[in-house]
């Protein structure tokens, strides 16, 4: 007796869910840190295609970029991101850039332009690949440029979240600043876990189509 | 009723309504009073504030020393354009304030009128459209000069934003004369200060509130005074929760809000990118929107942020209810039943056989020792639990994450049962005169021929061996009392657990004390012999089933380590045995002791090292997973668990089932190899959509026993069905058939749902 209640009241709960359902569909979930980084493959400034699986056997860093956003700005004017791209690229890390945003909007540039910009900022990436639909952003759940990950020599996501403590477009700001990439980075190349995996990242918004 | 409101957004970044026409005349009479700084001018690099303005506004015309008053920073934004809120949500920064002041000066934190939600699929930012007034409060020195000017500096900075953002600042200056009279308001000022201060949320009024979190929702339960809901409920249907913290919630997902009977819940996707569960859910609570955008009603929140199944948890109130559970009575009710069921479990049987073959031995002596030897039987099963639910609390209070069956969890002693249970194998077969004693669990002793005082003991002792030999085993009704029993104060644990233990122990205890159904038992006689040999089966039977957990946990150099183990304990029994069998030879009967004292020294060093390892030697997918312990690797559709692989799953409205498991649970190695991985089974998962996740505890697992304790439950197995869409989970009961999984799906999963 209870239990046949019991059992009608969650059918009818099953089928207010089902209902709602379609609503709940493609929000933002976030990748599983300490999973499998979600494959993807996209092509570079170059016409190159890059794998993540490419990679396999490497550190890997994806950086979600928009020279367009002041807070990306405050990172490339004053040295600080190719800075990083430097320093790690020389301990072996491949590190991409990823650009996220569509066609018109903020940050988008074809290639050959692209090109330029990267030459114009000193850009140090391995390489700057294009994702205008912006599949591989929501894949990663980037909301913001900047937005940096860390993917292991397993293809395995140590960390998702923003460069560093200091949510601020003035460049006084990265005074002092302390920078949960290279944190992670020095940890997890140490053989150490992260001890900061994931942060709300800050900046600009990811420009996505539609 | 069951169902959900939908929530509305309330605003869309362009929308044309009273607010922004007003934005627009102020804009056009500031281009009049200053046109150096219109807002018409195309931004450019050189323009500190594109597409936007800021000034600070006195509220009154004077202050007096030591006198709080108001200020307030007046942010004008071009039509389509917008600022942030304190917590800007999915990008952007807050509107901020640099001051520099008098000496003596102390301004207070900016007050925030209700921010707008403002979408840009999938994100969503909180801000500010048109113009906003931030009022703060700022508290004079006494000693002030009636006469004097007082100039107020300082600098706002903010980002101005359509799609793209722009930096934007403005130098702060404001002069106001110190004066003795009370001061009036100043009339440019005082319709923004109105309307801003109509905008801020009234503050925490101290109504009963609590969110209650688990691993993906916060769930906001707000109890309103009984005369204010008439009040708020017109707006509780589009109410939205804006939370002050930047990581605490997921800005974009869907709310829910759900008004029932004067009580508003409001369930809150957490963010992907929390750092652990605040202690306070901090925020502002906006019920309905008038058409321009403006709340009609906001409160502050600040509600205690209360964990799913911590001992805070007032019960399955509010957010997702958990079933299992009950109060004292049923729980103890329920101990007590699993306790009696937990002698039919696998594991407990081979000992609990031996337990019957004392009292048919008995059945020959007077009643009276039978009645001690079960007493004393049940005195030790008793104590176990004791021992075992004290363990427990104490491990608990030091925060570690443990879970009945967690002594399993440890490889030594798991190592250590495979030992006990082989050199009892051995003394069963009886050809070993040294296991003698062991054999005899709370029999009587032969060579004596009465059961004396240490037969007591021994009874004793095989009550605390069934009961070490139980734990494995969950039998049905136990889940449902240890998981309540595990998070009430101790002496409610420990009352369950003696049910448990008085459970378990009644059948024999009622046995013994019945001289008329011992006396119905099979006379004692040849049988009891070839009983008692083919009894050493089972029990090598569950050494080899210990030694497959114990490979599980330290690898296959554990693994062999611990046959090594074996090995040496054999030769030990060999050697005591060779020492009684070479008569009276002092000399050698000290060699034979001191060698079988280093077998036993090396056996114990052998099991100590092997069970210090761990298979992270061996290969296994993915760096930083642990193995799947528990499963056979037999079917490929099973996914290692995790809180973010069943958020993901579940936030995809896909169903869902949880296996909780591990290798050393008999109970959920025969519901996987004779029901979950049956062809038959896994064809209708497929055939419903069900995705399958399987939670393994063979190690210590806090994100385990937190995901259990979640669902009301302390102990494995636990089989977690969530129907699809999202909505509260289906516990299978802990002996599983196919009909009960098959018509659980069908109940719960429709097919037609994918």
């Amino acid at each position: 007796m209870h239990r046949s209640r019991h059992l009608l009241v969650l059918a009818a709960l099953s089928a207010a869910a089902l209902a709602s359902a379609p609503r709940l569909m493609g929000q933002g979930a976030v990748p599983t840190i300490g999973a499998p980084a979600p494959a993807f493959t996209l092509v570079d400034t170059y016409g190159n295609e890059h794998s993540l699986a490419d990679f396999r056997g490497d550190w890997v860093v994806l950086e979600w970029l928009n020279y367009g956003c002041p807070y990306v700005k405050k990172h490339y004017n004053s040295g600080n991101m190719q800075g990083l791209q430097e320093a790690y690229s020389a301990k072996g890390v491949k590190w991409l850039a990823i650009v996220s945003s569509a066609p018109g909007k903020q940050g988008y540039y074809e290639p050959a332009e692209m090109n330029e910009m990267n030459e114009k900022m000193g850009q140090k990436s391995l390489a700057v690949l294009l994702d205008p639909e912006g599949t591989v952003g929501r894949m990663y759940n980037a909301q913001t440029t900047p937005q940096m990950v860390i993917i292991d020599p397993e293809g395995t996501l140590l960390y998702n979240g923003a460069i560093d403590d200091k949510p601020s477009s003035r460049p006084e700001s990265l005074e002092g600043a302390h920078n949960y990439l290279s944190a992670g980075l020095d940890e997890a190349m140490a053989g150490q876990p992260v001890s900061v995996p994931t942060t709300k990242p800050y900046g600009c918004s990811v420009k996505y189509p539609g | 009723m069951v169902g959900t409101v939908e929530i509305e957004l309330a605003a869309k970044p362009v929308r044309p309504h009273p607010a922004r026409m007003r934005a627009l005349r102020i804009l056009l009479l500031l281009c009049l009073v200053d046109p150096g700084r219109s807002l018409a001018q195309e931004s450019s690099l050189e323009d500190p504030s594109p597409h936007s303005e800021a000034v600070l506004l006195a509220e009154t015309l004077s202050i007096r020393p030591g006198e709080p008053f108001s200020v307030g920073l007046h942010l004008t934004l071009e039509p389509g354009w917008h600022s942030y809120w304190k917590n800007p949500g999915d990008s952007g920064e807050p509107i901020s304030i640099a001051w520099r002041l008098p000496d003596g000066y102390r301004a207070g934190d900016i007050e925030w009128p209700v921010p707008e939600a403002i979408p840009f699929p999938p994100l969503v930012s909180y801000g500010y459209f048109d113009e906003v007034l931030l009022p703060v409060e700022i508290t004079p020195p006494p000693g002030l000069a009636p006469g004097d000017t007082v100039v107020l500096e300082g600098r706002a900075d903010w980002l101005v934003c359509i799609e793209d953002g722009f930096p934007a600042e403005a130098r702060l200056e404001l002069s106001l004369p110190v004066s003795r009279a009370p001061p009036s308001r100043d009339p440019s000022s005082a319709f923004l200060f109105q309307s801003a201060r109509e905008q801020l949320p009234e503050p925490d009024s101290g109504w009963a509130s609590f969110a209650r979190a688990n691993e993906r929702f916060l769930g906001l339960k707000i109890d309103p005074p009984d005369e204010l809901e008439p009040a708020l409920e017109p707006g509780a249907a589009s109410a939205r929760f804006f939370a002050s913290e930047n990581d605490v919630i997921d800005h974009a997902a869907e709310q829910r809000p759900d008004w029932d009977g004067g009580t508003l819940v409001i369930r809150l996707a957490r963010s992907g990118f929390a750092r652990g569960t605040p202690d306070t859910l901090r925020g502002v609570l906006v019920l309905g929107r008038r058409p321009d955008g403006r709340a009609t009603r906001a409160f502050e929140i600040a509600a205690p942020v209360i964990v799913a199944g911590s001992p805070q948890d007032p019960a399955p109130a509010g957010a997702p209810p958990v079933s299992g559970g009950g109060g004292l009575g049923l729980s103890l009710l329920f101990a007590f039943l699993g306790g009696i069921l937990l002698n039919l479990m696998p594991c407990v049987f081979p000992v609990l056989s031996l337990k019957v073959l004392g009292f048919v031995e008995h059945a020959d002596a007077e009643s009276g020792g039978a009645a001690r030897q079960g007493a004393a039987f049940g005195a030790g099963v008793v104590a176990s639990f004791w021992v075992l639910g004290a363990l427990l609390l104490a491990l608990r209070a030091a925060g570690e994450g443990v879970g009945w069956g967690f002594q399993l969890q440890s490889p030594l002693f798991v190592g250590s049962m495979a030992v006990l249970f082989f050199v009892l194998g051995l003394a069963l077969l009886g050809a070993l005169e040294i296991g003698s004693s062991l054999t005899r669990l709370g029999g009587r002793d032969p060579a004596r021929g009465t059961a004396g005082a240490g037969g007591l003991g021994r009874s004793f002792f095989s009550g605390v061996l069934a009961t070490g030999v139980a734990t494995p085993c969950t039998a049905p009704f136990m889940g449902a009392a240890l998981g309540w029993a595990i998070l009430q104060p101790p002496l409610e644990t420990m009352v369950v657990f003696t049910a448990l233990g008085a459970g378990m122990a009644l059948p024999y205890v009622v046995l013994s004390l019945s001289p008329g159904l011992i006396g119905r038992l099979p006379a004692p006689g040849r049988w009891m012999e070839t009983l008692k040999q083919l009894l050493a089966f089972p029990l090598f039977a569950t050494v080899v089933w210990l030694a497959w957990v114990f490979g599980l946990q330290t690898g296959v150099d554990g693994l062999t380590g611990l046959l090594i183990a074996l090995l040496l304990v054999g030769l030990l029994v060999w050697t005591m045995h060779w020492r009684r069998g070479i008569g009276r030879r002092a000399g050698a009967k000290v060699a034979a002791g001191l060698a079988a004292l280093a077998i036993a020294a090396l056996a114990a060093v052998t099991l100590l090292r092997a069970s210090r390892l761990s298979p992270a030697g061996e290969p296994v997918e993915g760096a930083n997973s642990s193995p799947n312990l528990a499963s056979d690797r037999d079917s490929v559709d099973w996914v290692e668990w995790s809180p973010r692989a069943e958020s993901e799953i579940r936030d995809a409205g896909r169903p869902l089932l949880v296996d909780f498991t591990a290798a050393w649970c008999l109970s959920c190695q025969v519901n996987e190899r004779l029901v979950l991985s049956t062809a038959e089974v896994g064809q209708a998962f497929e055939e419903h959509g069900v995705a399958l996740l399987k939670a393994d505890w063979t190690r210590r697992d806090p994100e385990i026993t937190r995901a259990l304790a979640e669902l009301g439950r302390n102990s494995v197995p636990v089989y977690a069905l969530h129907p699809p869409g999202g909505g509260d989970p289906v516990l299978l009961p802990s002996v599983l058939t196919k009909e009960i999984v098959l018509e659980a799906l069908e109940t719960h999963v429709p097919i037609a749902s994918r």
